[in-house]
């Protein structure tokens, strides 16, 4: 019987969490060497002419964790620490950050991506995502805008003030009552854009949410968005730099990202449309030159790299031909290069202009 | 004199042979050699004699024998042999006389007058020889070779004696038997090999023949000692004879009060080898074995190897003190007798040595680990702790019963402490079970369906990168 009352997943993960452990007991009872069978998902794989899956969720090969390589040995010594957590945090009912459980060993741990890794590895292992384990990441993005919920009854009113931040709510599984006036929601790749529009209370002048994951978006943020998404059904706008480095954030918030690619449909943004700024966005809004900055070999390597995503070639044929026009252009440059007209030129100009034109792809 | 040294060499190779017609015989026989030192001829003469009740002696083992007349210049013997010996089916006892000086074989031996055996039924050998001078330094060789022969092979049909006459009467006369003790060794059946882990695990619990019984200080009993053999034979072809090669390998655990003994060892590992059932200096053939040996994948370092006249001690980097090692080799013949005397090759040795460490390491889990295992086994404690704390923090009842008694415990009584302990040797026997499989399979177990490692992308860390941000607002 378990100590406290629990919902049914958590029954059925403490079920499967016992069955697993059961497992390699009775493996070690009867001397032979445990092993651990870990699904491997991908979201793209970089081969053009093969005739990829990657578009499907199923797995899309196996690793076998055994006690015969010392990486893998340590591996399971890691994962099975994390489990043993898990099981206390899910029997009590209680949550902890990714970095809480760094912190209760961290010498073994090392890096908070070996505790990543090992709860990625839980996550495959019993087919659930994050959120089932009771492990949240602390929260990163912020939001504002029209729009008001609540969360495990906290109250999250962005109505009644709508030029100011609010944090992304962490127990997004918990956040019900949504009420939104908005006519659409604004992705920004930078907390300095949020901070901008904040200032030029963007959201006074048009009906929409602001969210901005500062930098890459995290699993709270991406999950958030795909909430408001399934609950508003309003169209998703993406403001991101012109660099790898901001394609690859919409690429995250629009495919997901490899590294959670196990749990990909609850955390990517099908539907998200790249507003800009684009390659071709320096001549239309006459971005001066010396706001130009010339790709360094590294951005090269990348945009090369990212121009063989199997998902860009299949489902957004438009990114990649903007992705090549920066490449054959050989310079990026920032959102807030648009500044140099006037300093509310992006809220007032660029960023209504875009929507009404709705220039953006797809 | 040393004992490679003409005289000594080949009062051995005698002996050595007068032992196998013994051990061949299917019934009990005795192997006595006399050492006469009472002559009183000058210069002084110690005649020898090496008698035998086993089988008849073959005349071929005395074609390929050598032993000069002389050495650093002084006359040593007369380079002859008397040989009589007879067959049980023989009618009569045949003598010869051999000169080991005569390079051509069929001059080599000649046949003397025999002698009628009146209907009796008997066999045996005679070897006979005079030495010049008083040959008292042959007793300690002679005491060795049976010693080492008696201990390590505990041949129980073979009893052996040495009598040194030093004057007329009985007084003055000195035998050491050698009588095997039927009550504590290998019955007569046990093969080879079993005599030789038998022998080799009293040669070491008496530190090497130095006492007469187990040294108390240094072992409590058998029980510490972890023995492994193995064997590998070669195969009888048209060019040389089929052999097998039989190594043993004795590790020993000292107790604590070892170092009371002034005996125990120095971390060095002895090395003996036997061909043909003699010890005898340890061949170029098996110290390049030893070399070549992957010690390493036994958790052994092999720092240097020791070679004073064919008396071998390897040492180890990093090997506790209170650790002991003891090797021996024994080669031998398929058959009897064997003129033409072959040699292992060094993959043979290699391969009987390596088939001894597998089985110790078979028989003694966790035991001669590679460094590879033993790092793997570093993660051991962690992991019973791991697996031991999913089951007793489980806070259903019947799934904790459940496991522990799969593990062999009584959920009422069990500590948590004795499941981790049990739960880590039972990984720690699956890591050297795992060692012990072939590895082939190995490189292609992790990824099933595809290469795992190629598909990096340059953003693999945008978790952590996340993460690395949200640090800052923990």
């Amino acid at each position: 019987m378990e100590g406290k009352i629990l919902n049914p997943e958590a029954t059925n993960l403490l079920q499967r969490i016992k069955g697993f452990t059961r497992s390699i007991v009775e493996d070690l009872a009867e001397g032979r060497s445990p092993e651990i069978s870990i699904n491997r998902f991908r979201n793209y794989c970089m081969n053009p002419e093969a005739d990829c899956f990657c578009s499907s969720d199923k797995p899309k090969g196996q690793e076998i964790l055994t006690l015969k390589r010392g990486s893998q040995t340590y591996r399971i010594d890691i994962l099975l620490r994390v489990l043993l957590i898990v099981q206390q945090l899910v029997q009590e009912n209680r949550h902890a950050s990714k970095r809480d459980i760094y912190y209760m060993h961290p010498s073994a741990f090392k890096a908070q991506s070996v505790v990543d890794r090992a709860i990625g590895d839980i996550c495959i292992l019993f087919q659930c995502s994050r959120f089932n384990l009771n492990v949240v990441s602390v929260g990163n993005g912020l939001v504002m805008g029209w729009l008001k919920f609540r969360e495990a009854g906290r109250k999250f009113d962005c109505l009644n003030s709508l030029n100011t931040a609010f944090p992304v709510p962490v127990l997004v599984e918990e956040v019900e009552d949504i009420v939104s006036l908005a006519e659409y929601i604004l992705v920004v790749e930078k907390e300095t854009v949020f901070q901008r529009l904040a200032n030029d209370m963007f959201c006074m002048m048009n009906r929409c949410i602001v969210i901005t994951g500062r930098g890459y978006p995290d699993v709270s943020t991406r999950r958030f968005l795909r909430l408001l998404m399934e609950k508003l059904h309003l169209p998703v706008h993406c403001l991101v730099d012109c660099d790898p480095y901001g394609f690859e954030i919409l690429a995250t918030y629009r495919f997901g990202s490899m590294q959670m690619a196990y749990d990909i449909e609850s955390l990517r943004a099908p539907d998200i449309k790249w507003l800009g700024v684009f390659p071709s966005d320096s001549e239309i809004y006459d971005v001066p030159q010396q706001c130009l900055l010339p790709l360094t070999e590294e951005d090269k390597k990348r945009t090369e790299a990212m121009l063989l995503r199997c998902y860009l070639k299949r489902e957004m044929p438009q990114w990649r031909l903007e992705l090549e026009t920066m490449l054959k252009r050989g310079v990026k440059f920032e959102i807030e290069a648009l500044s140099v007209h006037s300093l509310s030129y992006l809220s007032e100009v660029y960023i209504p202009s875009k929507i009404r034109r709705e220039v953006s792809f797809q | 004199m040393e004992i490679n040294a003409p005289v000594p060499k080949l009062l051995l190779q005698l002996i050595s042979s007068a032992f196998q017609r013994c051990r061949l015989a299917e019934d009990l026989c005795r192997l006595s050699v006399l050492l006469d030192l009472s002559t009183d001829n000058d210069p002084p003469i110690t005649p020898i004699s090496i008698a035998d009740t086993g089988i008849g002696c073959n005349l071929e083992e005395f074609q390929d024998l050598m032993c000069p007349r002389q050495f650093n210049g002084a006359n040593i013997w007369d380079g002859l042999l008397s040989v009589k010996t007879t067959c049980f089916s023989d009618d009569e006892v045949y003598y010869y006389r051999v000169n080991l000086d005569e390079n051509i074989s069929n001059r080599r031996v000649k046949r003397q007058a025999s002698q009628a055996k009146n209907g009796a039924k008997f066999s045996g050998t005679e070897v006979s020889l005079s030495v010049f001078g008083s040959m008292d330094v042959l007793v300690a060789p002679i005491i060795g070779f049976f010693q080492k022969v008696f201990f390590l092979f505990r041949i129980l049909n073979v009893t052996m004696d040495l009598v040194v006459k030093q004057g007329t009467s009985p007084g003055t006369q000195t035998q050491y038997v050698f009588v095997v003790n039927t009550e504590k060794n290998p019955c007569f059946t046990a093969s080879n090999l079993e005599r030789l882990k038998f022998g080799l695990e009293d040669y070491v619990l008496r530190h090497g023949n130095c006492l007469d019984m187990i040294c108390d200080y240094c072992f409590s009993d058998r029980e510490h000692l972890k023995v492994g053999s193995g064997t590998a034979c070669s195969e009888e072809n048209r060019k040389r004879t089929g052999g097998t090669i039989d190594v043993v390998i004795v590790i020993s655990d000292l107790l604590e009060t070892t170092r009371h003994c002034s005996r125990s060892c120095d971390g060095k590992t002895e090395v003996l080898y036997f061909d043909n059932f003699s010890p005898c200096p340890i061949p170029q053939f098996a110290l390049s074995a030893l070399k070549k040996i992957d010690w390493k994948s036994y958790g052994l370092v092999l720092a240097s190897v020791n070679d004073q006249d064919g008396h071998v001690f390897l040492e180890w980097e990093n090997f506790p003190s209170y650790v002991q090692i003891q090797i021996t080799l024994h080669w031998y013949h398929n058959q009897y007798p064997t003129r033409q005397k072959t040699q292992p090759g060094i993959n043979l040795v290699k391969k009987g040595i390596k088939n001894a460490l597998d089985d110790l390491k078979a028989k003694h889990e966790g035991f001669l680990l590679s460094s590879h295992a033993r790092k793997i086994c570093s993660h051991v404690p962690d992991l019973a702790r791991s697996i031991a704390g999913l089951i007793f923090s489980s806070t259903d009842m019947d799934f904790q019963g459940d496991c522990l008694s799969v593990l062999g415990f009584q959920a009422q009584e069990v500590e948590r402490v004795a499941v981790e302990d049990y739960i880590q040797r039972k990984i720690v026997t699956v890591i050297g079970m795992n060692e012990r499989k072939p590895q082939k399979d190995e490189e292609s177990a992790p990824f099933l369906f595809f290469e795992g490692e190629s598909e990096t992308s340059y953003f693999e860390d945008e978790e952590i990168e996340g993460e690395y941000y949200s640090t800052s607002l923990e």
